[in-house]
């Protein structure tokens, strides 16, 4: 019933990567071109919250370890509440500036979430290669956010958020089950997918 | 086109699946709780990577604790380990497995098999030693949070009809939403609590601990994971209600909570144990979400309408006065029903454990009705008359509302409790015919 792992993780590099293009836009258009109609405003918090809800699937059909099953529930929460607090913020909900640090602290709930539940070394397989390389991107990351929170108008800090989404959906377009990374798969990996 | 284009988007967002990094669990034989007619002769996990078989990396034990099975070895396949069996008689069977994984991780897991007899869940597996003290507190955690969220939105939408202040508008929001998340955070540390039961593994290897058994093959797994997903989607109407002040979403919130509530009926005593019908399910659910109606509204009447919208302190109380009656004798009578159908004799009240929780908890309970008659008989007129008796009133209905999370303790624990087992009818004795008088 359940679809292979690497197709749910090309699912959010999809959206991940319609993320990364909704920034991108504002950012080549300008803001102010970019708001002239009020539904693009809300365009990337809320799918950054919706993508948020729908991780919860996969938390609760994923339970072949404990350690990913509260992986992919920390992933869900932290989305849902950086969407919530821009969507918030945008429509005026929400006056305090500092709701702006739910994305930069998303970013390293995220980063921290990849690192720990990966236990294997960089080499070992692929999908230990790219989780460290999510997390680690996802935790460096964090500083781009981080910005916004500091200067909201600054097109620079809303670049590399794109960025780094850009980084994430090409990691996790890159996913398989069991595969060798750089021509190197461990032997004791098993055999690979495919 | 475009609007087909985003819904493909979308529904490719859906679909859910494992993700794999150490080695998971494939297939095993016997399957999870499968009843097989004749004794098996091995017992055998097939993993998705290779694994380093230990010397006792499957163990199968009966339901005495008796060991069955032999020394395990590794599968001409490296990614399979084996165990032979004795000859088992007739009964249900418990294994227990862990494994070295390639990626050096210990994987662990239980699940069981039946023999002749239907298997048990993998949280009644032998060696599992039931809910513990954290459990009970666990469960009154989510008691309460259901509480908060469920009644919080029945009291806004049944009690406070209309518009209120922003500030106590702004205060059911966040009492609501707190209940929303805490429902979800509470439900996650009970599934893993009673996965760390079943499987009794410390903390660190529990991390690696296969949890599928326990989702996918008892009614407490069922029910975690469309709890789960029905609390997440009224967290996410909550939100959205609140953002766009659409009161319809808060209807639509409230009926997938009470709906999703039912969870806890269909995989509980009323559910699963001898004497259950749909009768019993209905009578939990009903019992279970009159007292979240009733509790959570106290506290929304105590914490949001008294300090926040003194206008509405009047109008609100009378409401909730006349509402608070039919919520009690459906919780009353549901109570008497589920009382009488899980404790077979008067006796059992005094004799059995589950009985005696079950007294604490009605004592508990008539408290919280005289309390609560207090307020009907002494309060309800001279609020209707317009006396000043704010100040007390607001403490008074914080108290009852604190007997009533007392109640809820009770019935934590009592969820937890096993009932007296029910009396088993005895089978018609069949009559022999003897085979000259046959016709």
């Amino acid at each position: 019933m359940q679809p292979p792992a690497e197709h749910v993780h090309w699912m959010f590099a999809t959206g991940f990567l319609l993320l990364a293009l909704f920034l991108l836009a504002e950012v080549i258009a300008g803001e102010a071109v970019w708001r002239k109609r009020t539904w693009r405003t809300y365009l990337w918090p809320s799918f950054l919250f919706l993508m948020g809800v729908l991780m919860w699937p996969v938390m609760t059909f994923f339970t072949n370890s404990t350690i990913h099953m509260v992986a992919h529930g920390a992933w869900a929460q932290v989305m849902m509440l950086a969407g919530a607090a821009e969507l918030g913020l945008v429509k005026g909900k929400l006056r305090n500036e500092l709701w702006r640090l739910a994305m930069p602290l998303a970013f390293v709930v995220s980063g921290l979430a990849f690192l720990l539940h990966e236990q294997n070394p960089w080499l070992f397989q692929r999908s230990s290669f790219l989780h460290h390389l999510l997390g680690w991107t996802m935790l460096l990351g964090a500083v781009f956010p981080l910005t916004r929170a500091l200067r909201p108008r600054w097109a620079f800090a809303n670049a590399g958020i794109a960025l780094v989404f850009v980084v994430v959906a090409v990691a996790l377009f890159a996913d398989r089950d069991l595969a060798p990374v750089f021509g190197h798969l461990s032997p004791l990996a098993g055999e690979p997918h495919r | 086109m475009r609007r087909a284009l985003a819904l493909v988007a979308l529904l490719a967002l859906v679909a859910p699946a494992a993700a794999f990094a150490h080695a998971s669990v494939l297939e095993t034989k016997p399957s999870y709780r499968q009843r097989l007619d004749k004794p098996p002769r091995t017992v055998w996990v097939r993993f998705d990577q290779g694994v380093k078989a230990l010397q006792n990396s499957i163990v199968v034990v009966s339901s005495e604790g008796r060991v069955v099975s032999g020394t395990t070895r590794g599968g001409a396949d490296p990614r399979m380990i084996v165990t032979t069996l004795k000859t088992l008689p007739k009964g249900a069977y418990t294994v227990r497995w862990h494994a070295l994984s390639s990626d050096g991780h210990t994987v662990s897991g239980v699940w069981t098999f039946g023999v002749g007899v239907a298997a048990p869940p993998p949280t009644e597996a032998y060696g599992a030693s039931g809910p513990t003290r954290t459990e009970h507190v666990v469960r009154w955690a989510y008691f309460l949070a259901l509480a908060l969220l469920v009644g919080g939105l029945g009291f806004r939408l049944l009690i406070v009809r209309g518009p209120l202040p922003p500030r106590a508008e702004l205060r059911f929001y966040k009492l609501t939403g707190l209940g929303v998340v805490a429902v979800l955070e509470v439900g996650i540390v009970a599934f893993l609590l009673r996965a760390e039961d079943a499987l009794q593994l410390p903390f660190t290897r529990l991390l690696y601990g296969d949890l599928s058994p326990i989702a996918s093959g008892t009614r407490f797994g069922t029910a975690f994971i469309a709890m789960t997903l029905g609390f997440a989607l009224v967290a996410a109407l909550l939100f959205l209600s609140w953002l766009l002040e659409k009161r319809a979403l808060l209807w639509v919130a409230f009926a997938v909570a009470l709906g999703f509530a039912s969870g806890l009926s269909l995989s509980g005593h009323s559910a699963a144990d001898a004497g259950s019908s749909w009768k019993s399910e209905l009578a939990d659910w009903v019992h279970l979400s009159a007292a979240c109606l009733w509790l959570g509204g106290l506290v929304q009447l105590a914490l949001v309408v008294w300090p926040l919208a003194p206008e509405l302190r009047r109008e609100a109380f009378l409401r909730y006065a006349r509402l608070a009656p039919v919520l009690i004798a459906a919780l009353v009578a549901a109570g008497i029903y589920l009382s009488i159908l899980r404790l077979p004799q008067v006796s059992d009240l005094w004799n059995a454990g589950y009985g005696r929780v079950l007294l604490v908890k009605l004592a508990l309970v008539s408290v919280a009705l005289a309390w609560g008659g207090l307020h009907h008989t002494l309060a309800r007129p001279l609020v209707e008359r317009g006396q000043p008796v704010v100040g007390k009133l607001s403490r008074s209905l914080l108290g009852e509302a604190s007997v009533g999370m007392a109640v809820l303790l009770a019935a934590a624990v009592l969820v937890d409790s096993k009932p007296p087992p029910q009396a088993v009818p005895q089978p018609a004795q069949a009559v022999t015919v003897p085979p000259s008088s046959r016709p």
